[in-house]
């Protein structure tokens, strides 16, 4: 049987807890509903809107420089 | 234009083992946030070097840190004396590393890895938790929202969010 280490222990000790991790991250102003949308994409989809954003980025940062 | 993934392209299909790390992993993993570079993490002997420059050679790689971002022009001798490489090109950004901040070198940082499929290429990807690892021992001021959203996608994941294949 598996036992637990003092490594282990303080592994699970530094590890966010699930629910701190997600409050966190909702205090800090992240929008965790858009996190969670973003997992039930595939990493392609996932790639093709970071794409689409990155192109409407540089479009405004070129407009900006004009 | 930007466009990252060919970027990608390029550089795989040269053969180049290499490991995505930074801001574009945390992309892989559902992060909302919008990056301008890549960056990949591989071993920096001067002939996988030499095969990068290859690779890249008719996007212009420029060296976008050094002033007046001087052409890539590698040799032999001169591969062996980077530790990083930090690249503009036509397709975007590149930031090549020989090390990972709280990983290691090529060899650790691979161990730390998984495969994922996009668009017919096998990428190498730092796993969310090899990230965690890495931002936390980073621990930069501007790595504080990724790193706030690396910890709530693995809370999500944990928690059994529906994830796609």
């Amino acid at each position: 049987m598996a036992t637990e280490t003092t490594s282990d222990k303080q592994a699970g000790k530094n590890r966010v807890q699930p629910l701190d991790a997600i409050q966190a991250a909702a205090d800090y102003g992240i929008d965790v509903a858009q996190l969670r949308d973003n997992l039930a994409l595939t990493v392609a989809e996932r790639l093709r809107r970071h794409q689409i954003a990155l192109n409407t980025v540089e479009k405004l940062q070129k407009a900006t420089r004009r | 234009m930007s466009d990252l993934l060919s970027l990608l392209r390029r550089v795989s299909e040269a053969g180049i083992e290499f490991v995505i790390v930074g801001g574009f992993a945390g992309i892989v993993h559902g992060c909302t946030y919008v990056t301008q570079d890549i960056d990949i993490c591989c071993a920096f002997a001067p002939d996988t070097l030499l095969a990068l420059q290859e690779a890249l050679a008719d996007l212009h790689p420029v060296h976008r840190m050094t002033p007046g971002r001087k052409p890539l022009e590698l040799t032999a001798e001169s591969a062996g004396r980077f530790a990083n490489l930090y690249l503009d090109t036509d397709l975007g950004r590149l930031d090549c590393l020989s090390t990972v901040e709280g990983l290691g070198d090529f060899a650790q940082v691979k161990a730390a890895s998984e495969p994922v499929e996009v668009e017919g290429m096998r990428l190498n990807v730092l796993t969310l938790d090899a990230l965690i690892q890495s931002r936390q021992a980073l621990n930069r001021p501007r790595d504080r929202e990724a790193l706030k959203q690396l910890q709530a996608l693995r809370a999500l994941k944990e928690g059994g969010a529906k994830e796609s294949p």
